[in-house]
């Protein structure tokens, strides 16, 4: 019984998996008779519509999880449950005024504008001064040749790109300036080139991993 | 009609056979890999985490399921697996946090296969894996909270990032907690590199599976990625050499 639904499971994940990515390797012209590859394309497309509705679906019940872990905080006045309490007044609050109103409304648009922004801006502003502690927590962690080459390769782009930091008419701005587009053009250009290229390898074969049943976040 | 990319279909099928063919190899002869730091220490955190108890947080990321960024997370999925089984059965057992709901069903599926195949299954609960928030920046909002919450001890980040993996990261490493960090963005590995004790680097965090749970088919996987940037390093230098020479293909 067991074999059976982990069998079923294993052969829907694989034979949408195998669709999907056939799609991408066929291209059909407009106008073009119907065939298998036109099946094909057409249940590729059908899939992937799929996959977007279950995603919102999936959305929807993320933030039913939201909201029975913070329920759960406040019911039984954990840590910090006030927080939760807050979360979950906005977050009717919010649901609210979008059902009635409708999601592109001046007051959901104000709520978004006034609050959400300026919170994930500020985030936004705050990595500026969490990295340059961690640039010194680094110095005092990693005293190897590959930390002390990370810091000052930073120092030498900031240097280089920092407004006033090296006065623009002396000639030191041309020198760093010069260097740092080395150093982001070359240096850093063809490190990111090849880091990408074992992240696009380790991609490929994560995904064959899951394409030929050999991992099965899908359960067994 | 249409048209058919041979070669795209030409690269796959090697990939496929490769990873047979070490699948097979592997069974005969056991391949070494450098060490990587960040997976030595992993275990020995969790192992002080447990003993101590304390909970393991693993994040996996604010990427989408269904996006082109899914693969750092389904790789963060071996390390969910080798951590579960660790934990599983101690005070505290591991969270879960993610940034995307179908991410976070999925994590807690694979919660639940763990705690069955442990013979645990009602010590399970959903809220085990959890959305944090559905934006990059909510869901980081919420992190601190959680950390301080739940006494998080280890802090593992292995998904798909943006700059706000520097903050997660940032906020393991506050709390004084182990922080490995990983992630498929190079960019984004630059900041983590700052930010966490143990950062993956590159591929580093597709070779969970490998490193980890000594399994032969993601040992096997790991080969194959190493084959196949051999031989892309032999075409860039063949390339290179050509055009050298002066002849352009």
């Amino acid at each position: 019984m067991k074999l059976g639904s982990y069998m079923l499971w294993a052969a829907t994940a694989v034979g949408t998996g195998v669709i999907v990515l056939l799609g991408y390797f066929v291209q059909l012209e407009a106008g073009a008779p119907t065939g298998l590859m036109q099946t094909v394309f057409g249940l590729r497309l059908l899939i992937m519509r799929w996959a977007v509705l279950l995603a919102a679906v999936g959305l929807l019940l993320g933030l039913v999880n939201l909201f029975s872990v913070h329920w759960r905080k406040i019911s039984d006045q954990e840590q910090g449950w006030t927080y939760s309490t807050i979360l979950i007044l906005t977050f009717f609050i919010t649901l609210l005024l979008g059902l009635v109103f409708g999601p592109d409304s001046p007051i959901v648009l104000l709520l978004f504008n006034g609050i959400q922004l300026p919170v994930e801006s500020s985030l936004g502003a705050l990595l500026a001064i969490t990295l340059t502690l961690a640039g010194f927590r680094t110095l005092q962690r990693r005293r190897d040749l590959v930390g002390l080459a990370f810091i000052i390769t930073a120092l030498l782009v900031l240097i280089g790109s920092g407004p006033g930091i090296v006065p623009n008419a002396s000639a030191g701005y041309g020198f760093f300036s010069g260097l740092r587009n080395w150093l982001a053009q070359v240096a850093a250009a063809g490190g990111a080139r090849g880091v990408l290229l074992g992240v696009a390898l380790g991609s490929v074969v994560t995904g064959l991993r899951v394409l030929l049943a050999m991992d099965r976040p899908y359960g067994d | 009609m249409g048209s058919i990319d041979l070669l795209g279909l030409l690269v796959l099928l090697v990939f496929i056979i490769l990873l047979f063919v070490f699948l097979a190899i592997g069974e005969r002869r056991r391949a070494l890999f450098r060490p990587i730091e960040g997976y030595e220490a992993l275990e020995r955190a969790i192992e002080r985490a447990v003993e101590a108890g304390e909970r393991v947080h693993l994040s996996l990321g604010t990427g989408s399921l269904i996006g082109t960024d899914s693969a750092p997370a389904l790789a963060g999925l071996a390390i969910l697996e080798y951590i579960g089984h660790m934990t599983t059965l101690s005070d505290k057992p591991m969270v879960v946090s993610t940034g995307d709901g179908a991410m976070a069903i999925l994590a807690q599926d694979s919660l639940r296969s763990i705690y069955r195949s442990a013979g645990a299954l009602d010590r399970f609960g959903p809220n085990r894996a959890r959305m944090l928030g559905p934006t990059p920046f909510s869901y980081v909002a919420n992190l601190p909270i959680l950390l301080a919450n739940e006494d998080v001890s280890a802090h593992i980040l292995a998904g798909s990032f943006g700059a706000e993996g520097a903050l997660a990261a940032d906020f393991g490493e506050r709390q004084g907690s182990f922080t490995l960090a990983g992630t498929d963005d190079a960019q984004s590995q630059a900041l983590l590199y700052a930010t966490a004790s143990y950062p993956l680097i590159g591929e580093e965090i597709f070779a969970a599976g490998a490193y980890l749970q000594q399994d032969p088919s993601h040992r096997a996987s790991l080969q194959v990625q190493d084959a196949v940037r051999f031989i892309l390093i032999g075409g860039i230098l063949l390339g290179a050499l050509l055009r050298i020479l002066g002849i352009n293909l």
